[in-house]
């Protein structure tokens, strides 16, 4: 959620150009952990994740309009590697928080790179009194709450006070935390607001400081008929293309772009550039980057499509799309659809060989707009194809 | 094992309790777990002063699951010479809670407990869709729906159809995925995929945009959206439209009307616009300022989001006034004031990134 002046300029950026607003691209520090103080956590909700070093899980909290970075206190690496198979994951989790399993949702999924547990942000409920819940799946598929009474944790607001209507009994702006990453000790926020139309990606140094928006840096898409600048970043990874650092963020309908991370300094002017089209009438979900048999692949999956596995090898090389594809929908990186494996709602990295999917039929609805997951809800251990 | 049905009455809840007598007991009262006020207690056992060396948890667990299950989420307590635990999380509708003690000496009590029936009587029902009028823009970019009562997440694709003048529902016309809603889950804001609305863009070009001018169509909820207690809505929700002209033109505040009421009276100022305005940031995207202080008051929007009213806390006071319009304030298309939806500004924001407003003065005379 990203109210106020703040998100007001960023707003104007991204009317024409996708927003980055950035301080600087830090070194990681010494010790993250050793910035954190223990206390209590509260969190409105709990959405997007992601891994930073150290065991440092950052959680969006899009309702509370912040980010956290949680010490998961979680650093010992598995003894062996790892293979997870837990049925009816939402049974054990709605008893868990104590309600019936259909008032389960999980919001996102990672890995702890260090110890490979499964770590999955879940609301307790589906409507405004919604309970957020950081669960954690062990190697043995043991599942537990990460305890927010008495954790290390920073926490940064990505809200400004609330302002002009001092009348409304709630103010009704939101902003949707749609994907995280920490990159080059920055943690890098997607979101998208419920009212101004606009995308923003932030970018927060860390460890967190109480109060830094920083400049506002500006991404523009030279391709794709101007669309990125305005459509929000649904998912991202941070990518090494030609020994450089990028972003590569995939977009609804299913643009992939590239973004040069040594480009995201204050005031700069950055070029995304669209590399692939999936195809209209998808929303990409998660990304795994990896290699098999000396190949670079990327894994993408969607709500419609699937998993599709992306041939990424010398991505450096392939065309910028820059005009409307003639090929009808997609364009760009080959790619293929996965299915030995279906029904992916959430997919996380754990190594190079593996990956980690949450699997749930869709619920009634029609096929171009599936319902939502229902249960018996399966987490289980992939090869990557 | 003596056993003996004697916590159930001690119990608020529906639940059955099968207790056994323990030779440690060290009170009159009969061993046996009731759930009062949210926690669940076991009584007739006299906790020790230190906990267990591996926590409470190893003499009294509280389940709410079938199966093999980690035990419900909550804290102990030693309260009033009782074990009682709390659970994180309150008691919830359509819950099956099973409770069970294992004094360290071996006695064993088990209870169990049903959260109160899971409600069935529908509340909620669309109380409006924005924009409200009859013809909207080829290139409508947004709606907001304002439902009566919190709603569900994750439902919207599935329950909200386009269909076209023959009642044939037409897909991908809206974004897929995330649901923007506000923090009371009343109000849903829906993206026309906007891939569809830019001129030059791959689906623009090969499936048109998702508004065609001329054309009719039909907006329709379905009742079986389940409100955020489960329940289906009250009925669901249908309006037509006609697809009208795109909009081309960002808003111009010198096109508007503005109507100053007679000083010393409560009545509204007023705004005419050539167009609809976005429902949202009207509420928020236009102030009146009077001597750089703002005036208190409330807005009001009529002629289907084309007029704005603002009627003053206090009678007007003659003298000159301002409108202060926030740039960002949106045309129905996405439009806002000094730029086009779909066209690239960006070599014009390069050097300020600040939101700025626009002034309108007015006088009252």
């Amino acid at each position: 959620m990203l109210k106020g002046p703040a998100f007001r300029r960023a707003a104007l950026a991204a009317s024409a150009v996708l927003a980055v607003a950035i301080v600087a691209i830090a070194d990681a520090p010494a010790s993250l952990t050793g910035s954190l103080k223990a206390g209590r956590l509260q969190l409105k909700s709990a959405g997007a994740l992601a891994f930073g070093p150290d065991g440092v899980l950052f959680v969006g909290d899009s309702m509370g309009g912040s980010v956290a970075a949680i010490d998961t206190n979680d650093r010992t690496a598995p003894k062996a590697p790892v293979s997870i198979a837990v049925d009816g994951l939402d049974a054990k989790i709605a008893a868990m928080a104590g309600v019936p399993a259909d008032q389960i949702v999980v919001n996102d999924m990672k890995v702890n790179p260090l110890s490979k547990n499964v770590y999955l942000s879940v609301s307790r409920g589906k409507g405004p009194d919604a309970q957020p819940l950081i669960v954690k799946v062990d190697a043995a598929g043991a599942v537990s709450n990460l305890s927010l009474d008495n954790v290390k944790f920073a926490q940064v607001s990505l809200v400004d006070a609330p302002d002009s209507n001092p009348s409304a009994r709630q103010d009704p702006r939101t902003t949707t935390i749609t994907d995280m990453n920490y990159v080059g000790g920055n943690l890098l926020v997607a979101g998208m607001s419920n009212e101004e139309w606009n995308s923003a990606l932030r970018s927060i140094p860390v460890p967190f400081k109480s109060a830094a928006p920083g400049a506002t840096l500006q991404i523009w898409h030279d391709s794709h008929g101007r669309y990125e600048t305005q459509s929000p970043v649904r998912t991202f990874v941070p990518y090494m293309i030609g020994g450089q650092p990028y972003v590569l963020a995939a977009y609804t309908c299913t643009p992939l772009v590239r973004i040069p991370v040594g480009d995201l300094k204050a005031g700069a002017k950055v070029k995304g550039q669209t590399i692939a089209d999936l195809g209209a009438g998808n929303q990409p979900l998660d990304m795994v980057p990896y290699k098999k048999d000396g190949k670079d692949y990327i894994l993408v999956a969607n709500t419609a499509f699937g998993l599709l596995k992306v041939q990424a090898d010398h991505i450096e090389t392939y065309p910028v799309i820059d005009s409307p594809t003639r090929n009808p929908g997609t364009a760009g990186m080959p790619f293929e659809k996965i299915t030995s494996v279906t029904n992916v709602k959430q997919l996380a990295q754990v190594d190079s060989s593996s990956a980690v999917v949450l699997i749930a039929a869709s619920g009634a609805g029609p096929a171009y707009a599936p319902g939502p997951p229902v249960g018996p809800m399966t987490l289980k251990t992939i090869a990557l194809p | 094992m003596n056993r003996a049905a004697i916590a159930a009455a001690a119990i608020l809840l529906a639940g059955v309790a099968a207790a056994a007598q323990s030779a440690l007991q060290s009170k009159a009262r009969a061993l046996g777990i009731e759930l009062r006020d949210g926690a669940f207690r076991v009584n007739g056992w006299a906790p020790p002063r230190a906990k267990p060396s591996g926590g409470w948890g190893t003499v009294f667990l509280v389940y709410a699951g079938a199966g093999k299950v980690p035990p419900l989420l909550g804290a102990y307590a030693v309260e009033s010479g009782a074990l009682v635990f709390h659970p994180r999380y309150p008691i919830a509708a359509g819950v099956h809670y099973h409770a069970v003690f294992r004094a360290p000496a071996g006695a064993m009590v088990t209870a169990d407990f049903d959260g109160p029936p899971r409600p069935t009587n529908p509340i909620a029902r669309v109380e409006q869709v924005y924009p409200t009028a009859d013809a909207l823009p080829s290139n409508l970019l947004r709606l907001y729906i304002v439902f009566s009562a919190p709603m569900s997440q994750g439902e919207a694709p599935a329950r909200i159809h386009i269909e076209d003048e023959k009642g044939k529902i037409l897909p991908d016309e809206l974004l897929p995925g995330e649901e923007l809603w506000d923090t009371s889950f009343r109000r849903l804001t829906m993206t026309f995929d906007p891939g569809r609305i830019k001129r030059g863009l791959t689906s623009n070009r090969t499936i048109g945009p998702p508004i065609q001018e001329g054309k009719r169509y039909k907006l329709v909820i379905d009742r079986s959206w389940p409100d955020a207690r489960g329940v289906p809505m009250l009925q669901g929700f249908a309006r037509s439209f006609v697809g009208g002209p795109p909009l081309r033109t960002p808003p111009d505040p010198q096109q508007w009307r503005v109507t100053a009421p007679a000083q010393g009276t409560k009545n509204a100022l007023a705004i005419d616009f050539p167009v609809a305005m976005n429902y949202a940031l009207l509420q928020r995207m236009i102030q009146v300022a009077r001597a750089q202080a703002l005036v208190q008051g409330a807005i009001a929007l009529g002629n289907h989001e084309a007029e704005w009213r603002f009627t003053p806390a206090a009678p007007w006071a003659p003298g000159d006034y301002q409108l202060l319009i926030d740039t960002g304030l949106e045309d129905l298309a996405g439009n806002h004031i000094g730029a086009l939806f779909d066209i690239d500004m960006f070599e014009k924001v390069t050097k300020t990134v600040e939101r700025q407003s626009v002034t309108l003065p007015f006088r009252i005379r």
